[in-house]
């Protein structure tokens, strides 16, 4: 009992109900992942790279030396050495920020995004900086997909190159991801997004998380979101996504540049937990949430118990 | 079916637990976050190198070009203490040089708002100003606008300033009292209310961005046919060719209360 209180502890519980049980689960952690009674899912994000292939050259600047694909290449692999499933998104911003982008209109980010084998992304407002067509060009160096579920692109170039969502089955979870963007109004050019029709962000992300989770039966949702971590004013923001929708579990955010501390958890509409992180930018930091799900026989349980949570994997 | 057979009614309760097991579900029990520093620490893979190599090889030949000198590292910093900072050396330096150059095709231009803070991207290095960071400090292929503004649309300009805390100007000074314009001067001279101003700015700004709305009904408007990014670079070349560093000081053009 005293090796549970200690974990108690370190672990940060959000609520008392389960708190034993998880303790007791932390313990046998390795165990039930051998019987299969318990699944681990490794989610890796990151958001807003704005071509920064290499580094930050070391100039004095505040992120002099940081960040760079061929390290968070290497990271990846090495994760995906020592986890089962893995899951790899990035939250928009792709394009822009170095010479890389001037030169070559996006296309290596595309091929490195694709080289570390990226499961989906979603545009940022500077995905269009090239235009539909700019960025259109460059879907043929992709090899996963691009979710956007609020543009609505019928009447543009791009009518055929974006999905709303897209469910990935791990080891027997399955896991609905879509993608939510910002009014682009304002922010890009007119020119640049066209016929882009824009719906609204939390409608939207309300109906696609519904259509995952309960028509689709995913046992995670995802948004990926450029809309940004929070504003001042009454802007869409992930903060006010996670609290006025349901049946989000994560929101791998992007937009601000936030680096956050560690994730935020928001009650959502259903009291539920909707977990909103953001990893900076540039590819500073890449950002790691470990889901373990217990495998249980009998029949779907609808008001789901809440879970443990620490901001530290097990060792 | 009056009598079910008892071996029947084995078979059929046998049958329940068999498709349950059937059918497991998954419920989430736990979480683990951490996020990792892309710092020199981590190991590189040098596959992905050898994909970007040949791009770089290509890029840098152009980019490392030393095109001027700055005496001080200028920061991008946007906000000291979670206030926004009312006026910063980057942005001193990016005005005065748009400012500069397009005061050379049109001397009449009263004062520029050639960028929101957020259009001015990364820190400028003290020391070689290479090609490459120009590119980066100004990504976007923007031009240079200039507009001639009512005195109802240069004060929502105004207004605009102080409300965001200061943004990057040239040949412009106001203080900052409660979030208002006040002791505005423009090119040395007190704001005259009743007066239209030329102002240079870029589509960007004018078309909009960053929710400036100020440029929507204008009296003129002119497309300068410059970008910015090569203003800055012509600007940086000019003082390099005329032996001149580039040395931006904080004047106090904005402040706040």
């Amino acid at each position: 009992m005293e090796e549970l209180l200690k974990i108690n502890r370190r672990n940060f519980l959000k609520t008392g109900g389960i708190a034993a049980a998880a303790a007791a689960l932390n313990l046998n952690a390795f165990d039930a992942i051998a019987a299969g009674d318990l699944v681990k899912l490794t989610i890796l994000h990151t958001n807003d790279v704005h071509s920064r292939i290499e580094p930050f050259p070391m100039d004095g600047s505040k992120y002099q030396g940081l960040g760079g694909t061929a390290r968070r290449s290497a990271l990846i692999k090495s994760i995906r050495a020592s986890e089962n499933n893995v899951l790899l998104f990035d939250a928009g911003d792709i394009f822009q920020g170095t010479p890389y982008f001037n030169k070559y209109g996006g296309e290596l980010e595309i091929k490195l995004m694709s080289e570390m084998n990226y499961d989906a992304a979603t545009m940022g407002n500077h995905d269009f900086d090239n235009g539909l067509e700019g960025f259109h060009k460059q879907l043929p160096h992709a090899n996963f997909p691009v979710l956007c579920s609020n543009y609505d692109f019928s009447n543009t170039l791009l009518n055929k190159s974006t999905l709303p969502y897209q469910v990935f089955k791990k080891q027997g979870i399955k896991i609905g991801v879509f993608g939510i963007g910002i009014k682009l109004a304002g922010l890009v050019g007119d020119r640049n997004y066209g016929d882009t029709v824009f719906l609204d962000p939390v409608k939207t992300a309300n109906q696609t998380a519904s259509l995952l989770k309960n028509e689709l039966k995913c046992d995670l949702v995802i948004c990926l979101s450029h809309l940004g971590y929070k504003y001042n004013t009454d802007r869409d923001s992930d903060q006010l996504l996670a609290k006025n929708t349901r049946n989000i579990d994560l929101i791998i955010g992007g937009h601000t540049h936030t680096f956050m501390d560690q994730p935020e958890d928001v009650l959502n509409l259903d009291g539920k937990i909707t977990t909103i992180n953001q990893v900076g930018f540039a590819g500073i930091n890449l950002g790691r949430l470990d889901y373990y799900f217990e495998r249980y026989k009998g029949k779907r349980i609808k008001t789901a118990a809440p879970y443990t949570i620490s901001d530290q994997l097990d060792s | 079916m009056k009598h079910i057979h008892p071996v029947k009614k084995y078979l059929i309760l046998g049958a329940i637990p068999l498709m349950l097991s059937c059918s497991s579900h998954y419920m989430l029990v736990k979480s683990n976050r951490t996020d990792y520093n892309m710092n020199s620490n981590q190991p590189v893979d040098s596959a992905v190198i050898k994909t970007y190599l040949p791009y770089k090889i290509k890029m840098d030949q152009e980019m490392n070009e030393v095109i001027g000198h700055a005496d001080v590292l200028m920061e991008k910093l946007d906000k000291k203490d979670d206030k926004p900072v009312a006026e910063n050396l980057l942005r001193n330096f990016f005005s005065d040089a748009l400012f500069h150059e397009a005061l050379k095709y049109d001397p009449t231009i009263d004062f520029a708002m050639p960028s929101t803070n957020g259009g001015i991207r990364v820190a400028l290095p003290k020391g070689d100003i290479k090609l490459s960071n120009i590119f980066e400090v100004m990504p976007f292929e923007n031009e240079m606008m200039v507009y001639v503004l009512s005195p109802a649309d240069v004060q929502n300009l105004l207004e605009y300033i102080a409300k965001t805390g200061g943004q990057p100007v040239a040949g412009l000074r106001m203080k900052i009292v409660n979030d208002k314009p006040t002791e505005v001067m423009i090119n040395g001279k007190p704001l005259d209310p009743t007066k239209n101003y030329k102002i240079l700015t870029s589509d960007y700004v004018a078309e909009g961005g960053d929710n400036v709305q100020s440029f929507k009904n204008p009296i003129e408007k002119k497309i300068m046919g410059i970008r910015m990014r090569d203003a800055l670079i012509t600007y940086i070349r000019e003082n390099q060719a005329a032996g001149k560093t580039i040395n931006p000081k904080l004047d106090g053009r904005i402040t706040k209360d």
